[in-house]
C-alpha cells in the first residue's frame, strides 16, 4: 500500500514536471522546464491547492537517489578528456575563484542584512 | 532485441554502483567518496575498459536521467518545509542568495569571456553554482555542455567546502544565516553538508540557498547571457 501511495506521488510529481516543460515550449519561457514545474508545485503547495500529505513521501523518495540521475550525465565527461589538459584547466581555476567571490558577497550581505533588522528592532 | 537487453544492462549496472558505492561513502563519510564522483569514475573506467561508446551507454543511461526532471520538481517539498525559516528571514536570505547567484554567474562567465573561451564553453561554466540536476538543465536550455557543466559544479563544491571555513572566520561570518547562505549559494549540496558541521540552522539555511538560488539563477542565466552576447 505505502509502495502504491508512493509511486502514485512520482506519477504526480512527473505531471508537474510534463506541465512544467509544455509551460515552458507554449510561452517560450527561457526557463528550464523543470524549473517551471517546480514553480508549480510550491506555489499549489503554498496556496494549499496541493496538500503536503499528497507528494511528500514520493518527494522523498525521489530525492533520496538525487545524485543518481544525473550520473548518465557526468558520465558524458568521458568525451571531452582533452579539455582538462590545456588552456581548460583555467576554467576550472575560473570556477574556484568564482566560487570565492560567489560566498563572500552572499555571506556578508546575508549577515549584514539580518544584523541590521535585529537592531532596528531592538532599537 | 540485443539492443534492448544491452540498454537494461546498462541501467542496472548504473544503478548497482551507484547503489554500492553510496553504501560505502555512507559508511566513511569522506568528501572525496562523494558518489557522484565514484561511480561516474567507476562507469568511465568499465566503458573504456569494454570499449563501449559513450552513445551506446547512454541507450540504458538515458531512462535513468529521465528522472532529473521530476526529481528537480521534487525540490519544492523541502523547500516548502522551511517555509518558516525562510518567511522569517525572507529579506537577507533574498538579498545574500539573489547577490550570490548573479556575482557567481557574472564573474565565472567575464573571466571565461575575457580569457577567450568559445560561447559554448562560458554557457557551461556559467551555472556552477547551482545545485548538480539544475546546472545540467539550465546549461542544457542556455546552449551549454551539461556533462562539462557538472564538472565545474562539482569544482565549485569542493573549492566551497575547502576554502569555505577560512574564507568565513576571515569575513568575520559567525552568525548562522551568514554560513548557511554562503555555503549553500556558492557550494550547493557539498556546501550544505559542510553546513552541517556548524549546526542545524546553517544546514537549513544553507539548504534554503541552494534551492533559492537555483530558481534564481535560472532567471539570471539567461538575462546574463543576453548582456554577454547581444
Amino acid at each position: 500500500m505505502k509502495f502504491l501511495i508512493t509511486f502514485t506521488q512520482l506519477i504526480v510529481l512527473y505531471g508537474f514536471y510534463v506541465a512544467g516543460e509544455w509551460l515552458r515550449d507554449f510561452f517560450n519561457l527561457p526557463l528550464p522546464g523543470s524549473i517551471v514545474g517546480f514553480l508549480l508545485l510550491f506555489i499549489a503547495l503554498l496556496l494549499k491547492i496541493y496538500p503536503l500529505r499528497w507528494i511528500e513521501s514520493g518527494a522523498q523518495f525521489l530525492l533520496a537517489f538525487l545524485s543518481l540521475y544525473f550520473i548518465p550525465a557526468t558520465v558524458g565527461v568521458m568525451q571531452y578528456g582533452d579539455l582538462f589538459t590545456g588552456k581548460g584547466l583555467w576554467l576550472i581555476a575560473i570556477a574556484m575563484f568564482s566560487t570565492l567571490m560567489t560566498m563572500g558577497v552572499s555571506a556578508v550581505l546575508s549577515q549584514w542584512a539580518s544584523r541590521r533588522r535585529t537592531d532596528e528592532r531592538s532599537l | 532485441m540485443n539492443l534492448v537487453l544491452l540498454s537494461l544492462l546498462f541501467a542496472a549496472l548504473t544503478i548497482a554502483a551507484y547503489l554500492f558505492l553510496n553504501t560505502l561513502y555512507l559508511k566513511y563519510r569522506w568528501t572525496l567518496l562523494t558518489p557522484v564522483l565514484t561511480t561516474t569514475a567507476a562507469l568511465i573506467v568499465i566503458l573504456l575498459l569494454f570499449d563501449i561508446p559513450y552513445e551506446r551507454y547512454m541507450l540504458g543511461g538515458q531512462w535513468i536521467g529521465a528522472l532529473l526532471g521530476p526529481a528537480v520538481v521534487a525540490l519544492a517539498v523541502p523547500l516548502y518545509k522551511q517555509r518558516k525559516l525562510l518567511a522569517q528571514n525572507l529579506a537577507p536570505i533574498m538579498l545574500g542568495v539573489s547577490a550570490g547567484a548573479l556575482v557567481g554567474m557574472l564573474s565565472g562567465a567575464l573571466l571565461a569571456k575575457v580569457m577567450g573561451f568559445s560561447a559554448e564553453m562560458i554557457l557551461t561554466i556559467l551555472p556552477k553554482s547551482i545545485t548538480t540536476p539544475v546546472a545540467m538543465q539550465l546549461a542544457d536550455s542556455l546552449g551549454g555542455i551539461p556533462s562539462l557543466a557538472a564538472v565545474f559544479v562539482m569544482a565549485a563544491g569542493f573549492t566551497g567546502i575547502l576554502t569555505g571555513p577560512w574564507l568565513l572566520k576571515t569575513l568575520r561570518i559567525d552568525s548562522a544565516i551568514g554560513r548557511g547562505i554562503g555555503l549553500g549559494t556558492s557550494a550547493h549540496g557539498l556546501g550544505t553538508a559542510k553546513a552541517f558541521e556548524y549546526g542545524v540552522e546553517d544546514a537549513s539555511m544553507s539548504s534554503v540557498a541552494m534551492t533559492l538560488s537555483a530558481v534564481v539563477g535560472s532567471f539570471v542565466g539567461p538575462a546574463i547571457v543576453w548582456l554577454l552576447f547581444m
